[in-house]
């Protein structure tokens, strides 16, 4: 299984490794962007579409 | 390829000033302007690519959930602190100012807590919902089953005199929602610019001393302390989540500066941007940068609390000593680089987007809420506060020629005209604003009604659209009008129909008598006078009741703890027993009708007796079918307003001067005056399928009068110095709070040195008169009809609709078609 810490986009927080943001760079229609989401870094991503290895 | 100067000259002469704002702007202006999402609804609908944000209002209700127990505020604040704190969060490319409400750019967001009638026409809005529509379906169904019937105005309704509550929501008499769920507030900035720590460091004292006295000698005085402690924790515990929330910010820029971003002035860019984040709001800004960020801080996390259809603000007041500093004295940025900063200050703002239950956006088309800046004015020792940074935003709204939020310009003597020049020159591109305002006569204003003292009404802001508020301590008005706003052609046309309302089939005011039995023109004012005082007395005690149940209903954390009197007695905002002094209006929709309505029974039934009273109403009852040429003689021959005609002057001013004695009769919660104030959003349009026919001439369906005191559209026939006698007649002191006037110029008369004097002559004519607001709309004819006719090529053509601008291709045929028909005044 698949978390978010082995990802390219997950960054864990400087003073709980547990958790970090998500950080992805999106291009809507109008505007590019990056956007932070805030994750637990064991969470199962095996179904995220989005997931590269780190 | 580059724009030379030869085709912006020609843009220029065109008038085509979207063209010439496209190609003198930074290109960094350029992106972002073109970035940003519109999210008002255009005519009544989102355009295509607007999503509701789901992942806030799951985020709020988990947390709600999960502390049942808490008291309100407190419960309400861990929930905003866990949307602040996992809410998805953006840096847009190029960008130097962040925060929004939302999780994406192309988000808008609603209140679940608030309304169910909102909710579930959330449900049913199509296009809106985030794909695939069968899961956010789902999402919105649970959401809705959650908080069905235990909304704030659920609880309200409860409360409520039924027949009151009946009325009151019929849609026919008022508008507006008796909630701070629906609602705008003044922001104690004074207050506010102390940084949250040290706003927190404050509550701990209070909360220290409380603690004290509670373990001291028992007395029943110390009973109401109990429940300051939560509050004050709720208020901490917001503003300690709005810092974090800052803090992510200043996360993000830092990951993207070290991860992604490979040119070396934007990793400068994003670094500032970590750096500003990490100052502002926990402490007070050093830096025109740290200013703007600030402010849009406060403005942003305060709409995680709740719908704020207003923005009282006056950002070159706060923004404009740092302005100075950063630019004129240390030369730290340029002047371009701070219009940057104010042109995105602008663009963030016009980012965020609110959903608006149908009526609301058929009343405020192509914008999300009435954000009306307030420029200019006097300092609270009298002198002129206009600053550099006033000059900037006036250059910079050219630039980025959004229509929200707009500008209300504190006139007054003092004022330089090199600042006058900037202004015309944002009305002659077209924007529709500024709006003018008369800054002696509102001071004044606010003193005669609201006993406002002189150096708090000196500092006043525009609380919505039009009426001031000084944002002091015991001048912030937390609760939108704590009032109402009243479809006023009603009073007329239920002293014509003894109460009884022909359009929604049902007895709303009281019954004044048979309109055939009154003998008198004075009898028939008697049955009006009566009808007046019915439909403010049933809107202003709704509303108070509402107002008075607010923080037990609602709740407001963030609100209470911008507010220096809240942070000091640990009570709500809304708590009307906290000192505020008490600031209410009753804002008049479709006022004018009277007049003029009056004046055309005085005349043609009274007077010239050239008609029954019996004739009239069968007319009106069929909607002047059938008597075309009847109806014909009551818009011709009946006097109208506008044209310095004393004879419906007259009655304009017995009507105002009436009702503005009762308004010191009705007390607001605080127990302060109720003055009215006439004026329209896009009302005028909403309510023409509400209003039957009226002695005007007036159809059922066709659009009512545009502005507070702005003639009928084409009724005013002999010229702007007859519209401006006539509106002189009104003592804008005594007789309202202020009194919305549209005007529309011709471009092409105003063009060149000529034309700005001329307007500036014009200026001089309104304040002689005495005059509290005058707009001007400054497009021809031939570019709204050609935008008719080709919107994609005019996308960036604003007019002023009412007590706000739009882009004219946002708002409905109906409304195009009513700013059209008003008359262009020519001046000199």
């Amino acid at each position: 299984m698949a978390s978010c810490n082995e990802c390219k986009s997950f960054f864990s927080l400087e003073d709980d490794d547990s958790m970090g943001d998500c950080v992805r760079r999106i291009v809507d229609p109008r505007q590019a962007y990056y956007q932070a989401k805030p994750v637990e870094a064991d969470n199962d991503s095996s179904n995220c579409a989005s997931f590269q290895k780190k | 390829m580059a724009t030379t100067a030869k085709e912006i000259k020609e843009f220029e002469e065109k008038q085509e000033w979207w063209w010439v704002a496209e190609k003198t702007r930074s290109s960094r202006l350029d992106y972002l302007r073109k970035a940003v999402w519109k999210k008002g609804a255009l005519g009544g609908n989102y355009a295509p690519g607007i999503e509701i944000d789901l992942e806030f209002p799951e985020l709020y209700t988990e947390t709600w959930q999960e502390n049942e127990g808490d008291p309100i505020m407190l419960r309400k604040a861990k929930s905003i602190g866990n949307v602040l704190e996992n809410l998805p969060i953006f840096i847009t490319d190029q960008s130097q100012i962040v925060g929004c409400v939302g999780s994406a750019p192309h988000n808008i967001v609603s209140y679940w807590q608030g309304a169910s009638m909102i909710n579930e026409e959330i449900y049913n809005e199509q296009g809106i919902l985030p794909q695939p529509e069968e899961k956010s379906l789902e999402r919105l169904a649970a959401l809705n089953e959650y908080w069905g019937g235990n909304t704030a105005l659920d609880e309200l309704a409860k409360v409520l005199d039924p027949e009151d509550a009946v009325k009151f929501m019929s849609g026919a008499i008022g508008w507006g929602t008796p909630s701070s769920a629906v609602g705008y507030a003044t922001k104690d900035f004074r207050h506010i610019g102390k940084g949250f720590e040290n706003i927190i460091e404050e509550i701990d004292e209070n909360m220290e001393r409380t603690d004290k006295l509670l373990r001291g000698n028992p007395s029943p005085d110390l009973l109401p302390l109990y429940d300051k402690l939560p509050r004050w924790e709720a208020m901490q515990e917001v503003l300690d989540a709005a810092i974090e929330y800052a803090a992510r910010y200043a996360r993000l820029a830092r990951i993207i500066a070290e991860n992604f971003e490979t040119d070396p002035k934007r990793k400068e860019e994003l670094l500032r941007i970590a750096e500003t984040c990490e100052r502002v709001p926990a402490q007070p800004p050093r830096t025109l940068q740290e200013s703007i960020q600030y402010d849009h801080f406060v403005q942003v996390v305060v709409r995680y609390e709740t719908y704020e259809g207003a923005m009282p603000h006056r950002p070159d007041y706060l923004h404009g000593p740092f302005f100075d500093k950063d630019v004129n004295i240390n030369k730290s940025i340029t002047r371009d680089d701070a219009l940057d900063l104010l042109g995105e200050h602008l663009i963030r703002t016009y980012e965020i987007g609110i959903f608006s239950p149908r009526w609301t956006r058929e009343g405020l088309q192509g914008i999300t809420g009435t954000w009306v800046w307030t420029m200019g004015g006097v300092n609270e020792d009298g002198t002129d506060a206009c600053n550099d940074c006033t000059t900037a935003y006036m250059q910079v709204a050219r630039l980025v020629r959004i229509a929200n939020p707009t500008f209300s310009f504190r006139w007054h003597p003092k004022v330089k005209d090199e600042l006058m020049r900037e202004i015309f020159e944002c009305i002659r591109h077209g924007l529709g604003y500024p709006s003018l305002r008369n800054d002696p006569i509102l001071v004044e204003n606010a003193m005669y009604w609201h006993g406002h003292p002189l150096r708090e009404a000196r500092q006043w802001v525009t609380q919505s659209c039009m009426s001031p508020c000084p944002p002091t301590k015991y001048g912030c008005q937390p609760f939108r009008m704590a009032s109402a706003t009243a479809n006023c052609a009603k009073i007329v046309e239920y002293t014509l129909h003894n109460g009884y309302d022909n359009v929604v089939n049902m007895q709303m005011g009281p019954k004044t008598g048979n309109a055939v039995d009154f003998k008198t023109y004075d009898e028939f004012f008697e049955a009006w006078t009566k009808q007046m005082k019915w439909l403010l007395n049933i809107l202003v005690r709704t509303v108070a009741l509402g107002r008075a149940k607010d923080p037990e209903f609602f709740s407001r954390p963030i609100l209470s703890a911008y507010y220096e009197r809240a942070v000091e007695t640990g009570t709500d905002a809304v708590d009307y027993t906290n000192g505020e002094r008490g600031n209410a209006w009753v804002t008049a929709f479709t006022w004018v009708e009277n007049a003029d309505s009056l004046a055309a029974v005085k005349k043609l039934i009274y007077d010239d007796k050239k008609y029954t009273m019996a004739e009239l109403i069968e007319a009106l009852k069929n909607n002047w079918d059938g008597k075309e040429e009847m109806r014909l003689d009551f818009v011709n021959n009946a006097p109208k307003w506008g044209n310095d005609d004393d004879y419906v002057d007259d009655i304009m001013v017995q009507c105002l001067k009436t009702t503005a004695a009762h308004g010191k009769e009705i007390k607001c919660v605080c127990g302060n005056n109720i003055p009215i104030l006439p004026e329209n959003v896009s009302g005028n349009i909403h309510y023409a399928n509400v209003v039957s026919a009226l002695p005007n001439g007036r159809r059922l369906g066709d659009a009512l009068y545009d502005g507070g005191i702005s003639p009928g559209p084409g009724l005013d026939k002999k010229g702007p110095t007859a519209v401006l006698k006539s509106c002189g007649k009104i003592d804008h002191v005594l007789d309202g709070r202020a009194f919305l006037l549209n005007q529309r110029l011709s471009p092409t008369q105003l063009a060149g040195e000529k034309g700005y004097q001329l307007w500036k002559s014009y200026v001089k004519s309104w304040d002689d008169l005495g005059m509290d607001h005058v707009q001007f709309n400054m497009v021809d004819d031939s570019t709204l009809r050609a935008a008719q006719k080709d919107p994609e090529k005019y996308q960036e053509v604003i007019v002023r609709v009412a007590g706000y601008s739009a882009h004219f291709v946002d708002i409905s045929r109906k409304t195009q078609d009513n700013i059209i028909q008003r008359t262009v005044q020519g001046l000199g």
